[in-house]
Formats: structure tokens, sequence, C-alpha cells
């Protein structure tokens, strides 16, 4: 058994310490991952909470032919669209540059960041489609499982998101260089 | 790993998602109070003898009067018009067989859709193409 699946065990015993190193590795990733998709840093915070706190109470319910990072995202997923459908960026949030946690979270770099491009650019699945695959390393099947949907819509919507990023990329590379000859 | 996958990557690392001591302290607290909820495997009920007895009867007894309320309804006659008489209807003899008017079809129409087959065919030749490079490019992504 491997440490993973022997700490799930001990957690759906109800050892919390069992939870806690188990998901001690994903909290940073999830929470990444949230601020991309939420509309405050208060927000990302409450959905990592949420999504913490759902993952431990419904432990039992983890169905170990799948990878625990799957059955996670899904869980993150639904929090940050509670979050949304709660109507917070109804208020304007996300197009407010001041309050906007992904922008304040970027490091100042000369070009914009694809995946702020990725956000105004992609629908909601896309974007998540995109960022399980490019920065999760998650395989086609575990991302159609995540969105609940098929891995033929998964990797077509991947590969429209490919190439709408491509051109994002090139025109930052053109516009570079532009700026670089004045 | 291509330039838009290196890219992405880099991009993601770029966004500062560290937690704090504040952050942790609260999820710790938050998952202090949470007890995990065990699976619930619904039992199935077994049903009494008495219980297929008493439904069994009741779908027989359904059934049977379905059978007699059908064989007891009368045929209603027909409304007759007023003013018109029924044709009589003599036994032995054979109704008119029923004339149809006969359609005049446009053969204009059938002319036209000539050129319209043809668009359809280069259309999906078009459309089997585009299908093909898109499976390619899948193909060759992932």
């Amino acid at each position: 058994m491997s440490n993973e699946a022997a700490l799930i065990e001990a957690a759906k015993n109800g050892s919390a310490a069992a939870f806690t190193s188990l998901v001690f590795s994903y909290r940073e990733r999830l929470f990444r991952f949230l601020l991309t998709r939420t509309s405050s840093f208060a927000d990302a915070e409450d959905a990592l909470q949420d999504t913490l706190i759902n993952a431990y109470r419904y432990l039992s319910s983890y169905d170990s032919r799948w990878r625990f990072s799957t059955w996670l995202y899904r869980i993150a997923i639904n929090n940050a669209a509670k979050l949304k459908s709660a109507g917070t960026e109804e208020l304007g949030d996300l197009h407010d540059e001041g309050n906007d946690p992904l922008a304040h979270c970027i490091a100042a770099s000369d070009r914009e960041n694809l995946w702020q491009c990725a956000r105004r650019q992609l629908s909601d699945e896309v974007y998540t489609a995109m960022w399980l695959r490019y920065v999760e390393d998650m395989s086609v099947n575990d991302i159609s499982a995540v969105l609940e949907r098929s891995v033929s819509w998964t990797k077509v919507n991947l590969l429209r998101g490919r190439k709408t990023l491509d051109v994002e990329l090139n025109k930052n590379a053109t516009d570079h260089k532009s700026k670089a000859y004045g | 790993m291509d330039k838009l996958a290196l890219q992405l990557r880099e991009d993601a690392e770029k966004i500062d998602a560290g937690i704090s001591a504040e952050l942790d302290a609260r999820l710790a607290a938050s998952l202090h109070g949470v007890k995990p909820e065990s699976v619930r495997h619904p039992q199935r009920e077994s049903k009494s003898f008495s219980f297929w007895w008493a439904s069994s009867l009741t779908g027989v007894a359904a059934a049977a009067l379905i059978i007699v309320v059908a064989n007891l309804r009368t045929p209603e006659p027909v409304p007759v018009a007023a003013g018109t008489t029924p044709a009589p209807l003599v036994a032995g003899t054979t109704p008119a067989p029923l004339v149809l008017p006969s359609i005049e079809w446009n053969t204009k129409s059938a002319v036209l859709t000539s050129p319209l087959e043809q668009e359809i065919d280069n259309l999906q030749s078009d459309l089997k193409k585009a299908e093909e490079v898109v499976k390619q490019d899948i193909d060759r992504l992932f």
C-alpha cells in the first residue's frame, strides 16, 4: 500500500492528522488554482477551506480507481463555482484590477501572464482543462473525469485552448520585438 | 515540452500562492470540528410473502376489470348530419373505388436540385478534410 493510500485509509477512519498530512502537498497547488478562479483573495481562501472540509467529510465516497488529486480538484471546482453563483462576481470584482487576486499574486513581468490572457479568452471549463493539463500534468482521462465531460470533448477543447493561447503568445512575442527595436 | 506548454508552466509558477501562517491556522481549526461521514449502504428491505401475494392479486383483478369494461362497451352510432341521407349499404355490393385528384408536379424544382446536390457533396468533402486535420492535430498533441 502506498503512503497516500495508507493516509487515505487512516483519514477515512477519522484521523485528522492523517488527513492533514495527506492534503499538505495539495494545499498550495489548489490555492494557486483557486486564486485564478475566484474574484478575490478572501474567496480563494474560503474556497480552499471549504474544499478541504468537504474532502475530509466525504472521504468515504472517494473511489481509489481515480487519482486523489482528480477527486480533490473536482471538489475545488464545485466550491469555486458555488462562490461564483453566490453572486460575488456580479459586483464586478473580477474586472477590477485592484481587487483581482491573480493580478496581485503575479510577479511583475514585462509581458502579460498567459493565465491572465487565458482567463479573459477561454471559458471556465476550457481554462480549467488547460490548467489541469499544463500545470497539474493530468492525463486527458483524468481531466475529463474532473470536468465530467467526454474524453473527445476534452481533447477538442484542449486543442481550441492551445490555439487561442498560441495566438496570444505570438502576439506577445511580436509586441516584445517591436518594443525592443523601437 | 513545446513552447506554449513551457510558458504556461512558467507563468503558473509566477503566481504566488504561499499559504500564510494565518490561513494555515484557520485551515487546521476548521478541520478540527469536522467528522468524516461513513458510507451508507442502503439496505434492501425484504418484502414479505403476503406483499407479493397481495400485489399479484391486485394486478389480476385490475386486468379482469379492464377486460370486462372493454367488453361491455357498445359501439357508438355514427352521427349523421341533418339534411343528408347516408348511402344505403346493400349486402353483396362493393363500394366504388376512390378517385384521387392527380397532382401536377413542378418539374422545374427537380432541375434546380442538381447544383445543390453538387454543393452538398463539396461541403461534405470539405467537412471530412477538416475533421481529418483536427484528428491529426489531436493525435499529435495528446
